[in-house]
């Protein structure tokens, strides 16, 4: 198994949208882009940047499926703004943030959470320095390809940020399907003078979110919303620390990243790397698929916790680790048998059938009794659900009633 | 709108679980043919047949709600509600028991799930107050003549010995209900239903627990009869249906050690035959609120333990209240009211959420 290839579309949408609010473009209509180039940036707290991932031409920017995506048509020709490999060792933490911020680094397991600001923390106050090489979501194995087959990349950005960072230790976490990758992973860390635990993992979900990888690694339970640096832990993504690895070895900004093809409907698995930016109907042709929502669901990210597509403009971002090919589900939807199947699944130890009785009834105390803030969405209750209740749906629009309630009485 | 998951697990819908139940009842309705030959297939059909027409007609005809025909969950109440039963039950008797038990059981609360009591109980208390002449008579209890395979066929040997009396006691013993002439059928079922999760060993495990242990500790107890493989049945089939069981393990540890200890205040209470369903009905009135109770402790967050204990406190409270409430109507003989109230209230609660709920499956 390799990473293969895809060649490039002539239309890229780099998205606008960030972890927090939309970026401001920086490039005018008309304008001709290098490769590597930055074009969008936005300032604040959650500030973020995108680079051009081909050079071309900037058409400006489209809506679609109701984001804002900067469109750049590809000239085939790829010219280099000229890369400057920065000197790593010369670096302070300030220049190791800043450099982060410039790259346009983000988490990429699907949150987009702003590396900059995760690794912003009070010197020498990380105890543990988590690597999620955990890939809970079926179906996807991007991860599983970058621990396999870029493990050397890995390790020189992982000396970086031990560097950086200085934390206690430095724990990969990996799940038990993945174990036969311990001992390669372990012999390079040793050629790289790294001191890396490795943890093995059950292959239950969601094992890779980040508060019960915490506690599978630590031990240490943490709620939702608090932030784990003030615990002296920092979780980052295989994904992530290759994005670094090429931002910091190569001085190349985040423009591409591995993605898996695959699903119930598809006739070529594989990993790809692929630019941000592509339309997943350019990559559904180039693997020998179609858009056609009529047979098929397309899905960006892992089946669990991935959103469906809704045109085939949509384009891969940096949170998206998968393009799934489902097969058209039939949900029968039946009365809730109060079964409890839901309250077992539950990560966050929440009883979700709650959500749907109250959400229904409109009751936003209750849905508060019952913790609604504390669902991280990860979709085990709705998988295990044996009525087809939809879960999802009405805790997504209980947590919109109680975001708009909070900000109806903050005004 | 789409949303994610967008994968379910592929043999886990409410068919497969009543599937499960079926499969789990089959030792015991190959016991109960065994014993009593056509004349148990008779109860059975009968319930079933029953069953059906009534989901058929009122939910299928009168509600439009064709689906819950299919969902299998009315030949299980049915099966169930027949183990209950005397193999002598008159067939109108059990016809009766069966459409009450999915009529009032089930389709006024809105369907399979919404119900709130076990349907199958609260069919056999539609009968017991409506042919409680029938029901109540010495009768149809009384069968050894009917017996098709007689105890003594399975352990040829000496019958006598005390070995053999236990062992009959377990495998096969005809006397009581359709459901309670094997031990290790009964077992069986539990554990094929454990082993597919279809019910956690919570409530079963707590209920028993309870249970004997108090038979072993109150001295009062003494002497006092009661059908192991009836409670059994009650404990693996009844206590842990889903829809009238809390959702939440601690709350299932609690209801079922609180019907085991309910059940044994019954027995001491001089409740006969009915202590099992009278425990389990009683509880089936508190799940909603022992699920509130004991509410799993979010992720990351702390319980706070004084306001829990107090919560605790009242709850097992009003229990105990409404166990002495039933005892002292069972005294007087006028639990029979109960039912008729029950009927007021759930044909009032039926109109009144009708165009709001019927439809909604949730």
């Amino acid at each position: 198994m390799e990473i293969g290839v895809l060649p490039d579309p002539a239309l890229l949408y780099l998205p606008l949208a960030t972890y927090q609010g939309d970026m401001d473009v920086v490039v005018d209509a008309g304008q001709s882009v290098t490769m590597y180039q930055l074009v969008a940036a936005s300032s604040g707290t959650f500030a973020a940047t995108i680079h051009a991932p081909v050079s071309g031409e900037v058409l400006g920017v489209t809506e679609i499926a109701a984001e804002r995506y900067l469109t750049i048509k590809n000239d085939f020709c790829y010219t280099e703004k000229a890369l400057t490999v920065p000197d790593t060792a010369a670096w302070t933490s300030e220049d190791f943030l800043q450099y982060l911020l410039y790259a346009g680094i983000e988490g990429s397991g699907g949150a987009r959470f702003p590396t900059h600001l995760k690794y912003r923390v009070a010197p020498s106050t990380i105890k543990t320095f988590i690597i999620n090489g955990a890939e809970c979501e079926p179906y996807l194995s991007a991860d599983y390809i970058l621990m396999k087959t870029a493990g050397a990349k890995l390790m020189a950005v992982l000396q970086i940020i031990q560097r950086m960072l200085m934390p206690d230790e430095i724990v990969l976490a990996i799940e038990q399907q993945h174990k036969e990758l311990a001992v390669p992973l372990a012999q390079m860390a040793k050629q790289f003078g790294l001191d890396i635990a490795l943890k093995i993992l059950p292959n239950t979900y969601p094992q890779g979110g980040e508060l019960q990888l915490i506690k599978s690694v630590t031990g240490i339970e943490i709620a939702k919303g608090s932030i784990p640096a003030h615990h002296g832990m920092i979780v980052s993504n295989v994904g992530t620390l290759w994005a670094m690895a090429g931002a910091f070895l190569e001085g190349k900004p985040y423009t591409e990243r591995i993605i898996t093809v695959s699903g119930n409907r598809s006739r070529t698995l594989g990993n790809y790397r692929v630019k941000i930016g592509t339309p997943l109907g350019h990559i559904l042709r180039e693997t020998q698929h179609e858009w056609n929502q009529q047979a098929q669901t397309v899905i960006l990210g892992g089946p669990m916790m991935g959103r469906a597509a809704v045109s085939p403009l949509q384009p891969i971002h940096k949170g998206v680790g998968g393009l799934l090919l489902l097969e058209n589900a039939d949900p029968q939807q039946m009365n809730c048998i109060a079964c409890g199947y839901c309250v077992d699944a539950c990560p966050q130890h929440l009883m979700p059938l709650e959500f749907v009785r109250h959400n229904q009834e409109e009751d936003l105390h209750q849905l508060k009794a019952f913790h609604l803030e504390d669902c991280i969405a990860c979709g085990a209750c709705a998988y295990v659900c044996p009525s087809d209740v939809p879960l999802m749906y009405h805790i997504q629009v209980g947590k919109e009633k109680l975001r708009q309630e909070r900000s109806d009485t903050s005004v | 709108m789409r949303l994610h998951p967008h994968i379910t697990q592929r043999y886990n819908t409410v068919q497969f679980v009543m599937l499960d139940v079926l499969l789990a009842l089959l030792p015991i309705m190959c016991i109960a043919w065994l014993a009593y030959g056509e004349l148990a297939l008779n109860i059975f059909a009968t319930a079933v047949g029953a069953a059906i027409v009534t989901e058929f007609l009122f939910s299928g005809i009168l509600l439009k709600r064709w689906r819950s025909v299919f969902d299998g969950s009315a030949i299980v109440t049915a099966i169930l509600l027949a183990c209950t039963l005397s193999p002598l039950t008159p067939w109108y008797v059990v016809a009766f028991g069966a459409f009450a038990a999915i009529l009032f059981g089930k389709i006024v609360w809105g369907g399979l799930g919404k119900n709130r009591f076990n349907p199958a109980l609260v069919g056999r208390e539609f009968m017991a107050v409506f042919f409680s002449s029938i029901m109540l008579s010495p009768h149809i209890w009384t069968t050894n003549g009917l017996v098709q395979t007689a105890t003594s066929t399975f352990f040829p040997m000496a019958a006598d010995a005390y070995s053999e009396v236990y062992l009959q006691s377990l495998v096969y013993k005809t006397g009581g209900a359709l459901g309670e002439y094997s031990i290790v059928a009964l077992s069986l079922g539990g554990f094929y239903l454990l082993l597919r999760n279809r019910i956690s060993w919570h409530i079963p495990l707590a209920l028993l627990t309870v249970f004997i242990a108090l038979f072993w500790l109150v001295p009062a107890a003494g002497g006092r009869q009661f059908s192991l493989a009836g409670v059994l049945l009650g404990t693996l089939f009844m206590a842990t249906d889903m829809p009238s069981s809390p959702t939440t393990a601690r709350g299932k540890v609690y209801y079922g050690g609180m019907i085991g200890l309910v059940a044994f205040l019954f027995i001491l209470g001089n409740v006969r035959f009915e202590y099992m369903s009278y425990a389990i009905l009683l509880l089936n009135g508190f799940s909603d609120r022992i699920s509130y109770t004991f509410q799993p402790r979010v992720w990351g967050r702390s319980t706070d333990w004084k306001q829990q204990v107090e919560k605790i406190f009242v709850l097992t409270l009003s229990i105990f209240a409404v166990t002495l409430a039933v005892l002292s109507l069972y005294y007087y003989n006028l639990t029979a009211y109960v039912v008729y109230l029950y009927i007021l209230y759930i044909i009032f609660k039926f109109n009144f959420s009708l165009h709001k709920k019927v439809n909604n499956p949730v």
